[in-house]
């Protein structure tokens, strides 16, 4: 079976034997079907892109103006905005991602469910922008999540966000869902964790921690 | 520019502008400094803060009851704390400093100045976030905590002095042209 249920979850879930036969079913079926299903399977994902309402800065103007009925985003299947990242499959990171914000966005990220999308839109991340040589903004969003489609401007115009909407949905077209499922969703991890009180990467504040000789516990401890 | 200029940091005594007298009417004694941008700016210690800032607010000739901003400044040798008030009434701006040399810094390097968020709450905010940037401890403060960076962050970014950490968050990107 692909999937173990974990030690803690043992009592409250079963996997039955039909489940692990229609899995086995699935997998020997899968050259056969997935050739005539999975273009169908993806042209319907790419037209039903459900972004999340993520707009920090001044980009999200941009994607309000998009969402309204001038630019209108929803005729490319963009119906709604999700406020949820539960019921979303893309994040617009709209907006300047400073240290103090990238935890909250690598948890929206993590609870959004697969396959996820991430447009990096705007200049700031892209690359940090017009911040580019500042203590507390992160140089380009791909630093903290991995991103699809790289959206310059400050800010693009509306038209730019449905450019960039329009290459994701290439993208989901040409990509097989197995092989995304194949790679152990490499792909779809957060490439750094950001701790929230300090606003430095994970890996430094290990390392520190690593470093701590026994006097030193000793001294913060007291 | 020729040499015969006075430099501007030596400034021969300015005659008091009118909220200056106002305050030594009210027995504060103040300084004036250079005028910023056309608005009147005096200097008052940091004993006389709180009394000069409730007679401007309350008396009725100068009622300065709009607190626009509590900024605050590394100059050089001094770190101030700025004020600037409004009053709706009369349509006057004024300019309050309060410096603290750098030789009489607290402990942990900040500057100490009485607060006035006791009793002028629009202070609240802006008092914590010239401590987060600047580092001057307002004392009597009830929450005096960063409020734009991460709480446990290191450090006053508008310092002169600053040295901002490179991790592997705002590093040079390598193929960048700068």
């Amino acid at each position: 079976m692909s999937v173990q249920v974990p030690d803690e979850l043992k009592e409250t879930i079963t996997v039955t034997n039909l489940d692990f036969v229609v899995e086995k079913l699935s997998e020997m079926l899968s050259p056969v079907v997935s050739p005539l299903v999975s273009p169908v399977a993806n042209w319907a994902r790419s037209n039903s892109v459900w972004p999340l309402t993520f707009g920090t800065s001044c980009c999200a103007i941009e994607m309000m103006s998009v969402g309204m009925s001038a630019f209108d985003i929803s005729r490319f299947g963009s119906e709604v905005f999700r406020a949820t990242p539960r019921q979303a499959d893309l994040i617009i990171t709209a907006g300047t991602i400073t240290r103090k914000m990238a935890p909250a966005l690598i948890t929206l990220y993590e609870q959004l469910p697969e396959p996820k999308y991430v447009i990096a839109m705007g200049a700031c991340t892209v690359t940090g922008g017009m911040f580019n040589d500042s203590y507390s903004v992160v140089q380009g969003v791909d630093r903290i999540i991995p991103v699809d489609v790289y959206l310059p401007g400050c800010p693009p115009r509306p038209e730019g966000i449905l450019d960039a909407l329009l290459k994701l949905q290439q993208k989901i077209r040409t990509q097989s869902l197995e092989d995304r499922r194949k790679k152990g969703n490499s792909e779809m991890r957060p490439v750094r964790y950001v701790d929230y009180d300090t606003g430095r990467p994970m890996e430094d504040l290990i390392e520190e921690a690593k470093a701590l000789t026994a006097q030193d516990i000793k001294d913060i401890a007291g | 520019m020729t040499t015969e200029q006075a430099k501007p940091e030596e400034t021969p005594n300015l005659t008091p502008g009118v909220f200056g007298q106002f305050l030594a009417e009210h027995d504060i004694s103040s300084t004036r400094l250079p005028d910023s941008t056309g608005v009147e700016t005096i200097e008052v210690t940091t004993a006389n803060l709180e009394m000069a800032l409730k007679r401007l607010r309350n008396s009725a000739e100068t009622r300065l009851d709009f607190l626009v901003t509590v900024s605050g400044v590394d100059a050089g040798d001094n770190i101030e704390s700025v004020y600037h008030l409004w009053s709706y009434e009369h349509t006057k701006e004024l300019v309050i400093k309060v410096r603290v040399p750098k030789s009489q810094l607290g402990a942990d390097g900040l500057a100490l100045v009485p607060t006035t968020s006791t009793y002028w709450s629009a202070a609240n905010w802006h008092e914590r976030e010239t401590f987060d940037l600047v580092g001057i401890r307002y004392v009597g403060h009830p929450y005096m905590r960063r409020i734009l960076n991460p709480w446990d962050w290191e450090g006053y970014p508008l310092r002169h002095d600053y040295k901002q950490p490179v991790d592997a968050l705002n590093d040079k990107n390598p193929f960048s042209f700068r």
